[in-house]
């Protein structure tokens, strides 16, 4: 009876390992082969001038904008909670974009950890402001937490391009058009 | 234990083939970059060297020790090429990737008790305990390995860390050797693991045989050149310092405002 256990265990160990390293390796293929077109298809749909704008307006980027946006202005530009969900979604395209050129630059990895850990923080900070549309504290609270998630993303989306730029991938004219 | 002509002609193919392996090493100079696989196949030739004599001059039982002994230092030689292995692909620019380690040291654990179950639950109709012994630690080492380097792809997929090719060939043989380990450690536990018993005698040639095919596919492409991995020019390493420090003050403030509400 033992010797039976035993088999059907065995059999049951190495058919999920086979599986397990069968799935990760075609993973891995299907990763590589359509990398770049899959990728680029996960991107959700955001006013790309409108997050620049709102963004900028936070870094204060010389000669851009003389005056602040009004709290109401951001919440309309971003999209509300809308807008967040499309940046939080795309945050994780970002870093999978900068994990695209680990294959050739294994130096890039230093950038996507670093995207990885914003994406983190962003992602918690969206969560609290979920959190606080649900007590109804999110209207006041919104433009201050969006704005920094923006800029955030948008230093994210400028970290990539200028990684693409100096490591002079043929992607990068359409990664400019994408993000 | 008597050997046919076919167990010699194993044997020998088994001692050259490691021979001209440790030669590609040394000559293609992938010997620094693996020190550890290269201990492993220097202590392999030794190990043939050892076994040859000691069956030949040797009582039955000298020839079990000797073999257990060395078979115990070669699990610990898989176990640390293994760590070699994953320090290349998960230390690709010198440190380790944030939460790795902690990973693999779950998976290391997670690995040994599933091992150590299988193993318990084996049950090897040996004559001796010397043979059970064996048997189980074939199959406890088999197990143990299938897991690690299983855990390993998975882990580097699900990052997105590339293998260097010759990272990837070593990986590739010893996990197709552990995984066929499994089925020979199962099959010795449900037949008869005696050298006399035809079935046994077939699964063991079936071993070298593939083991053989390992030596040949490592020393093929260890001969070969593998594509350097590109270098970023330091002016862009410092733009993107500079971005992610923007970034981390914005995050900064964000933690500020939060700790703030």
């Amino acid at each position: 009876m033992r010797e039976i256990v035993f088999l059907v265990a065995a059999g049951i160990f190495v058919t999920a390992l086979l599986g397990v390293a069968a799935y990760f390796l075609l993973r891995a293929r299907r990763i590589s082969r359509n990398a770049w077109s899959a990728m680029l298809g996960r991107l959700k749909q955001i006013d790309r001038d409108k997050f620049t704008t709102v963004a900028l307006d936070l870094l204060e980027e010389e000669g851009v904008l003389q005056e602040h946006l009004d709290p109401e202005m951001i919440f309309e530009m971003i999209g509300g909670m809308k807008g967040l969900d499309a940046l939080e979604a795309n945050c994780d395209v970002l870093v999978d974009l900068a994990t695209y050129v680990q294959q050739w630059y294994p130096e890039a990895l230093l950038l996507a950890e670093g995207l990885r850990l914003n994406a983190r923080e962003i992602k918690w900070h969206i969560g609290r402001l979920r959190g606080a549309a649900k007590t109804g504290h999110m209207q006041e609270q919104f433009p201050m937490y969006a704005q920094r998630a923006v800029a955030t993303y948008y230093l994210m989306t400028r970290s990539l391009l200028v990684l693409y730029e100096g490591v002079r991938l043929p992607e990068l004219a359409e990664l400019r058009h994408a993000i | 234990m008597n050997l046919t002509g076919v167990d010699n002609l194993l044997w020998a193919l088994s001692f050259i083939g490691h021979w001209i392996l440790l030669a590609v090493l040394v000559l293609r100079r992938r010997a620094g970059f693996f020190p550890v696989f290269t201990a492993l196949i220097s202590f392999n030739i030794v190990r043939t060297i050892m076994l040859f004599f000691t069956l030949r001059l040797g009582s039955r039982e000298s020839y079990f020790y000797v073999y257990w002994t060395l078979a115990i230092v070669d699990v610990g030689f898989q176990l640390a090429i293994a760590y070699e292995l994953a320090s290349k692909v998960f230390r690709p620019v010198g440190s380790w990737v944030p939460d790795v380690r902690r990973s693999f040291l779950v998976i290391a654990v997670a690995s040994v008790a599933v091992a150590g179950g299988m193993t318990w639950l084996a049950a090897p109709p040996a004559t001796t305990l010397q043979t059970a012994i064996v048997i189980r630690g074939d199959f406890f080492a088999s197990a143990l390995m299938s897991e690690v380097f299983v855990a390993m792809v998975a882990l580097s997929v699900t990052l997105g860390l590339p293998w260097r090719t010759h990272v990837a060939r070593l990986a590739q043989g010893l996990g197709v050797f552990s995984i066929y380990g499994i089925f020979t450690g199962a099959a010795h536990s449900y037949l008869a693991a005696d050298p006399v018993v035809q079935s046994f005698r077939l699964l063991s040639r079936a071993r070298i045989v593939l083991y053989l095919g390992c030596i040949a596919y490592w020393s093929v492409t260890l001969a070969r050149k593998e594509p350097e991995p590109r270098k970023m020019p330091e002016q862009l390493r410092d733009e993107l310092r500079r971005l992610q420090g923007r970034a981390a003050l914005i995050l900064k403030s964000l933690r500020t405002l939060g700790s703030a509400s």
